[in-house]
């Protein structure tokens, strides 16, 4: 199991879980990512700046900060 | 007897599935649209004659869930439980149809009439996903119409699904859930307490009331029954003993695979040779080095721009009024009816040459930017940037929008979940130079001074901000836990949509402020003829011909530049009793920056004032407008200093 922030771009994960705080989880969820889910790892920015996933079944891409991508935690594709 | 009240039907969807498109196409053309999540932050009414019967349409901003994180969503929510629709129309987006559907069976167990749009069906097609509304209708019990809102197509097919539906009102099928789930919903829709005042069904209550977070009104509810909230607590133990997560956790992750399952047995989806261009492009303006080139270059073409269309325009319109006005000055002399109508013809020509040249510009420049979801992709760049200034990337968008005006920009941080954030802008917004002192700007800086020196205030403007929002921060602890910011998929704008925006923007300048600019410079006319004037300027004498050094005669003009920012400069002409082409003789360079850096910073003008003070309170109003007076006085003392 890794943080999102240490995938590399173009990486194809499952998230295994969201360890951030309620607020976090919530409106995670609402955007439609979910434990379980596979995504890809995409853009990120400069300086540590956010990091954009893209849910691999829905299709909807976030930016998340820094902050919450190190709560993102993946583990390699198969289940 | 007929009932007095008009049915009722309420558009609702997901932030950015084209909802106010779909919305403009039946309602006339009065809500603004965009790419960009949640581009709607207040709902709009309208009531239409649709095939001979009034009906009251309703646009929500979007809302991702039922469980609102941040105040628009709040907006959207209240009025979805208070207008009491007659008939729902979910907006869905085709091509986001797994997420999208997470919010349709939310609003099926409220069991109102549905019609649900399935909008989006090209960039569906794009994305290599076909859906078909046959199945999709089988699975959720309720209408389905396929749309293309931004090309117009499926809208009267969906006007006559929803008028069906009207006529024929049916409740959408209640979807179970999984057994435990729903013995437990069951249970406490029993045990609700019946002087209880339920939202839509007691049902729905109790789903509601089990995913709900901590808000004011489970706890307001919690407080007068304090049974329910042992009933409840109990409840949710029982949910969460069963899978070992929080009861929302449950609730959500059954949610959103019942919607992955519909999405998947309804849709195909072909995997593409070659990813779509969309992708590519993001490759590169979300690049970490190319991105910002282009975000570089995007803010200079927009400058350039802006200014190349306007100054050949500025100067072309400007002389058929300077004649009309010294034609005039001859013929009706020094009388009031002179003084009259030179006003009069200086709030026209002011409005016509001075203004509309940069701002139609500007507004297609914003409208393109909007459109294409590029405010999303620099969020995400700045982000980074953002969050050393004590922000973070989700404030770009309202930023952005500053540069049109600052009235919807701080509407528009209703968008940001935190309340300090939303201040946090807020207080910063009026310092974005918005289209009226981009006007001043150009027309004064940029048009005498050359449009390097303009460019030179355009980025000495954001540093300040910059360094503001870096003071600011100081007093406002952060408290977000960073951006959560979801990227739309590019678009085409389209020229539909970009004129509609114009044209839109367009009238409310010549509805508002151009009334202005005419009244005020026709009160200006007044006050000189009966040299009232005099008297202002002589109150105002020590501030702008000591503190500032101008010339005594402009202290009146800026008293009205608190209406509308361009009245300043429109008024500065004719309180100099020059025209723009004899201007250079009237005042030096250096007081023309003085002029422009206290007009633009002096203070925020009536409209974006009393829209600070509606969002967030006299306080964040009076503070804005003190730091406003105290930031312009003292870089304009800065500013005469150094030049």
């Amino acid at each position: 199991m890794t943080p999102l922030d240490k995938t590399v771009s173009g990486q194809k994960v499952r998230i295994v879980d969201i360890a951030g705080g309620e607020a976090v989880r919530r409106r995670l969820f609402a955007l439609g990512f979910q434990p379980g889910d596979m995504i890809e790892s995409g853009s990120r920015g400069i300086w540590g700046g956010p990091v954009v996933l893209r849910n691999l079944r829905t299709g909807v891409s976030v930016a998340v900060g820094r902050g919450i991508a190190r709560k993102i935690l993946v583990a390699s594709g198969h289940e | 007897m007929s009932d007095p009240r008009n049915p009722v039907v309420l558009f609702i969807g997901q932030p950015n599935c084209g909802k106010s498109t779909l919305f403009n196409a039946i309602a006339g053309h009065k809500v603004q649209t965009a790419n960009f999540p949640g581009s709607t932050v207040q709902h709009s009414h309208s009531r239409v004659t649709i095939a001979g019967r009034i009906v009251d349409i309703i646009d929500l901003p979007g809302t991702y869930s039922l469980n609102p994180s941040d105040p628009a969503e709040k907006v959207a929510l209240s009025h979805l439980f208070q207008e009491k629709p007659d008939v729902l129309i979910n907006v869905v987006d085709a091509s986001l149809l797994g997420r999208s559907l997470e919010l349709t069976l939310e609003l099926l167990e409220m069991e109102v009439p549905t019609v649900v749009a399935l909008n989006m069906l090209d960039l569906a097609e794009r994305k290599g996903i076909s859906t078909d509304p046959g199945k999709l209708q089988a699975a959720l019990g309720v209408p389905v119409v396929p749309t293309i809102a931004a090309h117009g197509r499926g809208i009267k097919e969906l006007v006559e699904a929803a008028l069906a539906v009207l006529d024929a009102p049916a409740r959408p099928p209640r979807l179970r859930w999984s057994r435990a789930v729903e013995e437990k919903i069951a249970e406490l829709a029993d045990r609700l307490p019946e002087d209880l005042s339920v939202v839509a069904n007691k049902r729905f209550t109790a789903v509601r009331m089990i995913e709900s977070g901590p808000t004011f009104c489970v706890d307001f509810l919690r407080e007068i029954h304090p049974g329910l909230r042992d009933t409840l607590d109990e409840i949710r133990t029982k949910l969460e003993a069963g899978r070992g997560l929080p009861a929302y956790e449950v609730m959500a992750a059954e949610r959103h695979h019942r919607s992955m399952k519909i999405f998947e047995e309804t849709s195909t989806v072909r995997r593409r040779a070659r990813r779509p261009w969309s992708e590519r492009l993001d490759d590169v303006l979300m690049h970490p080095v190319l991105g910002y080139v282009v975000l570089f270059g995007v803010f200079l073409a927009f400058f350039f721009v802006i200014f190349k269309a306007g100054a050949p325009l500025e100067g072309v319109f400007l002389k058929p009024f300077e004649s009309a006005r010294s034609a005039l000055g001859a013929r009706l002399g020094q009388s009031l009816w002179g003084y009259l109508a030179d006003g009069l013809l200086q709030g026209i020509g002011g409005g016509i040459a001075i203004v509309l040249p940069y701002f139609i510009p500007l507004l297609v420049m914003m409208a393109l930017l909007e459109d294409a979801g590029y405010l999303a992709r620099a969020g995400f760049l700045l982000d980074t940037f953002m969050h050393r200034l004590g922000l973070h990337g989700k404030s770009v968008s309202p930023f952005v929008l500053g540069f049109g005006c600052n009235v919807p920009a701080i509407a528009a941080t209703r968008i940001l979940e935190s309340r300090r954030d939303r201040i946090l802008t807020s207080l910063l917004i009026p310092f974005i130079p918005c289209s009226a002192r981009t006007t001043i700007i150009l027309a004064l800086v940029g048009f005498y001074l050359g449009p390097i020196w303009a460019l030179s205030f355009y980025v000495a403007n954001l540093v300040l901000i910059a360094g503001l929002s870096r003071v600011l921060s100081l007093f406002f602890p952060s408290d977000s836990p960073g951006l959560l910011l979801e990227i739309p998929a590019l678009k085409i704008p389209t020229p539909k949509s970009i004129a509609y925006k114009v044209y839109f923007q367009l009238k409310a300048f010549v509805r508002l402020a151009w009334p202005l600019l005419i009244g005020g410079s026709i009160v200006l006319s007044a006050l000189q003829y009966f040299r009232w004037d005099k008297a202002l300027n002589v109150v105002l004498g020590p501030l702008v011909a000591g503190l500032l050094g101008l010339p005594r005669e402009l202290g009146v003009t800026l008293v009205f530049g608190f209406l509308r920012k361009e009245l300043s400069l429109v008024m500065m002409l004719q309180a100099l009793g020059t025209s723009f082409q004899d201007l250079g003789r009237m005042i030096t360079r250096e007081q023309m920056i003085v002029f422009t850096v206290f007009v633009s910073l002096f203070i925020p003008c009536l409209s974006t004032l009393a829209m600070l003070w509606k969002e967030s309170g006299r306080k964040v109003a009076l503070l804005s407008a003190g730091l406003s007076v105290a930031v312009a006085i003292a870089l304009s003392v800065l500013v005469r200093m150094i030049v």
